[in-house]
C-alpha cells in the first residue's frame, strides 16, 4: 500500500516531462518543416518580384529595348547560354559579378525564350562537342566564357567583351582597368545577331601596325555584321564573301599586292571603310599605294595635321576639336558638331573622276589650317599654312547598282579602341560611325539595338583631400587610438570590478 | 523586456566584454578603411562585407555570457521566478546584443562620413550591404544565445556559437565537398558520370540554398531581395525559439 503511495506521483511527474519533451520536440520539428515551406514558397512565389534593382543605371537589370526585343521574338524561339564553369556560388568581386545577375534577369524577363546554364567542361566534356561540333572556336581552350547558341549558330562571349576597359592603362600596364558595363550591350546584341537571318561580313585588314579593333568589333556585332581579321600577308587576297573591307588605323601603308588585290575588289563594287590619324607614329607615311587606290575614287589622305583656330572649335587644343557634320550626313548622328583629334586632311582631289559621286563627309570651321611636322612632333616651316575650311572626313561612290563605295576618315576618334573605351558606345561619335557602316551595307536592316553602356560605380576619392597625410591621421585615429583607448577602458573596468 | 534590456546592456560595460569587442572591431573596421583609403579607393560596402566575415569571432564573445554566465552563477533561477515572460528574457538579451553591434556600427559611419567628406561615394550597394550587416547580425546573435543557453561554461557557449557560424559561413563550401563526394560514391557504385554529376550538383545546389551570404550577396550590387531577408529573419526565429524551448524545459525540470 505504502508502497503503491509513494510511486503514483512520481509516475505523474515522469507523464508530464515525457508529454513537454514531446511538445518541445514536436514544436521545434514544426517550426523547422514552417520556416522551410514559408521560404522555399517565398522564394518560388515572390522571390523574383520581391527582388528590386536599385543599382545605379539599374545594372542587374535588362532594359527596355532588350525587353522589347525579347518580347518580339517568336514564342517558339529558344537561345540558349552555356557558361562554361560551374556557376560561382559568390560572384562578389568576380568578372561575373555583373553578368550573372543579369542573365538571371534574361531569363526572368524572356518567358521561356532564353534560358542560361552552367556547365563544366571537365565535369561534362560532351558539352564542348553538343555546342561546336565542328570545333571551329575551339571551345576547350575557353573555360571561363559563355556561349550562345541560337539553331545550331553558336557565339563565345568572354567576361571581358562585356567590360568597358581604359584601353591606356591597358596597354601600359596590361591591367584592365574597368570604367562601364557592356553586359547587355554585348549579350542583347549577340542573340539580335544571332536570331536575325541578316548576312554581312566584314574583314579587318590587320598587320599594317595598327593598335587594335576590338571596340571597332562590339561595334560591328552589334550591328549583326560578322566580323573576321584578314592579315597582311605575301598572297593577300580578298576572301569572296567579303561585304566590307576595313583598314582601321594604319600606321603603314599597304603592300603592291594589297593594292592590286583592293584595286579589285573596288572595280567589282566593293565596300571600304579607311580610317587613319596623324600621330608620332605615322608623321612621315604618306600612304604612297593607298593613296594610288583611294585616288581612284578622287580622295587623298594628305600627310598634313589639321589644327583649328576657331576657339568655337577648339576642345583641348588646336589639334582636339569639334567638326562639324556636312549637310548630306547631318542626320547620321543626334548631333552635328563630333569630336575629332589629330585629324589628317581628307582631300577631295580635283581631277574628277568620271562617274564619281565624292562629298566632303565632316568639316572643319573656316578658319583651321594645316601642319606638317618632323617625326619629334616639331612644326616643320611650309608654305600650306593658310586658313581653310578642311576635310577631316568624305565619301566616294559610283553611280549605278550596287556600286563601290568608301568612307575616309582623317581622325581614329570613330572607330579606335583607345576613343571608344574613353566615351562609350553610346558615344555620337560611334552613332555616326554606325550610320556610315549602315550606308555601306546598302541594304536597309542592321539597325542593330541602341543599348547604352551602364558606368560602373567609382570609388575614387578626391585626390587633393585624401592626402598621405590624412592618410596617417586615419591610420592613428582608427587603427590604434581608439582600440587603445577601448582596450584600457576594459583594464580599467576589469580592475575596479574584478573583486565585485 | 525592456529591464532585461538594460541590465543586459549595461553589464557589457560593467565587464570588459563590450570594450574588447568594441575595440576589435574598432581596429578591424579601422584597418580595412586605412588600406583602401591609402589606395585612394574606398568602397563602403566592401568594407562592410569584410567586417561580416568577422562575425564568427566577434559574435560569440557578444553572446557567449549572455545566458551562460547566469547560469553559473545560480541567477538564472530569477527568470523562472520572477513574473516576466521567459520570452521577454530571449528577446531582451537579442536586443542588448544587437544594440552593442550597433554601437559598434558607428565606426563604420565615421569612415562613411569621412569618405563623404574626401568626395567619394557611397552608392546604393553599400546601404544594401548595411541592411544585410544588420539582419546577419540578429541571425546570428540568436545563434549566439542558443550556444549560450545550452551550457553553463562561458568558453564552451563561444567554441558552439563559433562553429555554427562557421558552419553557415564556408555552407559553399561545404556543399563543394559534399557534391564531390557524392559525385564520387555514385560513379564508384556505377552510375554514368553525367547522372552521378548532377546528382552531385543537386547535392550541391540543396545544400548552398542555405547559404545566407550566397543569398544575400547581390545586396552590394544595389539589387535587395526580400526573400533574402525573409530566410534570415526565419533563422533568427528558428534560433530564439530554440533558446526558449531550452529555457522553457529547465523551468519545467525545476518545477
Amino acid at each position: 500500500m505504502n508502497k503503491n503511495m509513494t510511486n503514483k506521483p512520481e509516475k505523474k511527474t515522469d507523464d508530464r516531462a515525457g508529454k513537454m519533451k514531446l511538445y518541445s520536440i514536436g514544436s521545434v520539428v514544426l517550426l523547422i518543416a514552417i520556416i522551410l515551406l514559408v521560404n522555399i514558397l517565398f522564394d518560388r512565389i515572390f522571390g523574383k518580384s520581391l527582388s528590386f534593382d536599385f543599382s545605379d543605371t539599374a545594372q542587374n537589370s535588362v532594359s527596355q529595348a532588350t525587353v522589347d526585343y525579347l518580347d518580339s521574338l517568336p514564342a517558339d524561339t529558344h537561345i540558349r547560354i552555356v557558361g562554361l564553369f560551374s556557376r560561382p556560388g559568390n560572384v562578389s568581386g568576380t568578372s561575373y559579378q555583373y553578368i550573372i545577375p543579369l542573365l538571371d534577369d534574361y531569363v526572368r524577363e524572356s518567358d521561356g525564350k532564353v534560358t542560361v546554364e552552367y556547365v563544366n567542361p571537365t565535369e561534362n566534356p560532351s558539352i564542348i562537342y553538343q555546342l561546336d561540333p565542328n570545333n571551329s572556336y575551339d571551345l576547350s581552350s575557353k573555360a571561363d566564357s559563355f556561349v550562345v547558341e541560337y539553331n545550331g549558330k553558336i557565339r563565345v562571349i568572354s567576361p571581358i567583351d562585356c567590360y568597358m576597359y581604359d584601353e591606356q592603362v591597358y596597354k601600359y600596364y596590361g591591367q584592365y582597368y574597368i570604367t562601364g558595363n557592356n553586359t547587355e550591350f554585348t549579350f542583347t546584341n549577340t542573340m539580335f545577331n544571332l536570331t536575325s537571318d541578316y548576312s554581312f561580313k566584314a574583314y579587318i585588314v590587320t598587320g599594317l601596325k595598327e593598335e587594335g579593333n576590338s571596340y571597332l568589333t562590339k561595334i560591328l556585332d552589334s550591328m549583326a555584321v560578322e566580323t573576321a581579321e584578314l592579315p597582311v600577308s605575301a598572297n593577300f587576297v580578298i576572301p569572296e564573301d567579303c561585304d566590307l573591307l576595313i583598314i582601321n588605323g594604319p600606321n603603314s601603308d599597304i603592300s603592291e599586292n594589297m593594292y592590286v588585290a583592293m584595286t579589285d575588289y573596288l572595280t567589282g563594287g566593293g565596300k571600304m571603310f579607311v580610317a587613319v590619324d596623324y600621330n608620332l607614329a605615322n608623321v612621315s607615311e604618306k600612304y604612297t599605294r593607298l593613296n594610288l587606290l583611294l585616288n581612284q575614287m578622287n580622295i587623298n589622305i594628305d600627310p598634313v595635321l589639321i589644327s583649328e583656330n576657331d576657339p568655337a572649335y577648339q576642345l583641348g587644343s588646336s589639334v582636339d576639336s569639334t567638326v562639324m557634320a556636312a549637310d548630306e550626313f547631318a542626320d547620321y548622328s543626334n548631333i552635328k558638331y563630333l569630336h575629332s583629334s589629330y585629324a589628317r586632311n581628307i582631300r577631295i582631289i580635283e581631277n574628277y573622276e568620271a562617274g564619281l559621286y565624292t562629298n566632303p563627309v565632316l568639316l572643319t570651321s573656316q578658319k583651321a589650317s594645316l601642319v606638317e611636322l618632323d617625326e619629334q612632333g616639331n612644326s616643320v616651316d611650309s608654305d600650306i599654312n593658310t586658313e581653310n575650311q578642311y576635310n577631316v572626313a568624305a565619301c566616294s561612290s559610283g553611280y549605278g547598282n550596287d556600286p563601290a563605295k568608301v568612307y575616309v576618315f582623317g581622325t581614329l576618334n570613330f572607330s579606335s579602341d583607345e576613343y571608344i573605351s574613353s566615351y562609350g558606345l553610346s558615344d555620337s561619335n560611334v552613332d555616326f560611325l554606325k550610320s556610315c557602316i549602315r550606308d555601306l551595307s546598302s541594304t536597309k536592316p542592321m539597325t542593330g539595338l541602341n543599348i547604352a553602356t551602364k558606368q560602373i560605380n567609382n570609388f575614387s576619392l578626391d585626390a587633393q583631400k585624401s592626402t598621405t597625410a590624412l592618410s596617417t591621421v586615419i591610420l592613428i585615429v582608427f587603427m590604434i587610438a581608439i582600440p587603445v583607448l577601448l582596450v584600457a577602458a576594459a583594464v580599467i573596468v576589469y580592475i575596479k570590478r574584478k573583486n565585485l | 523586456m525592456y529591464a532585461i534590456f538594460k541590465r543586459e546592456f549595461l553589464s557589457y560595460f560593467r565587464s570588459p566584454v563590450g570594450y574588447v569587442a568594441i575595440a576589435i572591431f574598432s581596429f578591424l573596421s579601422g584597418f580595412i578603411f586605412y588600406t583602401q583609403f591609402s589606395e585612394g579607393l574606398v568602397n563602403i560596402g566592401n568594407e562592410v562585407i569584410t567586417l561580416r566575415s568577422f562575425f564568427v569571432v566577434i559574435v560569440p564573445i557578444i553572446t557567449m555570457g549572455l545566458l551562460a554566465e547566469d547560469k553559473k552563477r545560480g541567477t538564472d533561477i530569477l527568470y523562472y521566478t520572477t513574473p516576466v515572460s521567459l520570452f521577454s528574457v530571449v528577446t531582451g538579451k537579442v536586443l542588448a546584443a544587437f544594440a552593442l553591434f550597433a554601437i559598434m556600427f558607428i565606426n563604420v559611419i565615421i569612415h562613411i562620413i569621412v569618405t563623404i567628406c574626401c568626395g567619394g561615394m557611397v552608392g546604393v550597394g553599400a546601404i544594401g550591404t548595411i541592411i544585410v550587416f544588420f539582419f546577419m547580425a540578429l541571425t546570428f546573435i540568436s545563434i549566439g544565445l542558443f550556444a549560450s543557453a545550452i551550457t553553463d561554461n562561458q568558453i564552451v557557449s563561444a567554441i558552439v556559437s563559433f562553429i555554427f557560424i562557421l558552419i553557415f559561413q564556408i555552407l559553399t563550401v561545404i556543399a563543394g565537398y559534399v557534391a564531390t563526394a557524392v559525385d564520387s560514391l555514385l560513379t564508384t557504385i556505377g552510375f554514368s558520370t553525367e547522372s552521378a554529376s548532377a546528382a552531385g550538383s543537386a547535392v550541391k545546389n540543396a545544400i548552398s540554398w542555405f547559404d545566407p551570404f550566397a543569398k544575400t550577396q547581390d545586396f552590394r550590387l544595389g539589387v535587395f531581395s526580400v526573400s533574402s531577408l525573409v530566410y534570415l529573419v526565419s533563422l533568427f526565429v528558428l534560433f530564439l525559439y530554440l533558446t526558449y524551448r531550452v529555457l522553457d524545459k529547465k523551468r519545467w525540470s525545476q518545477a
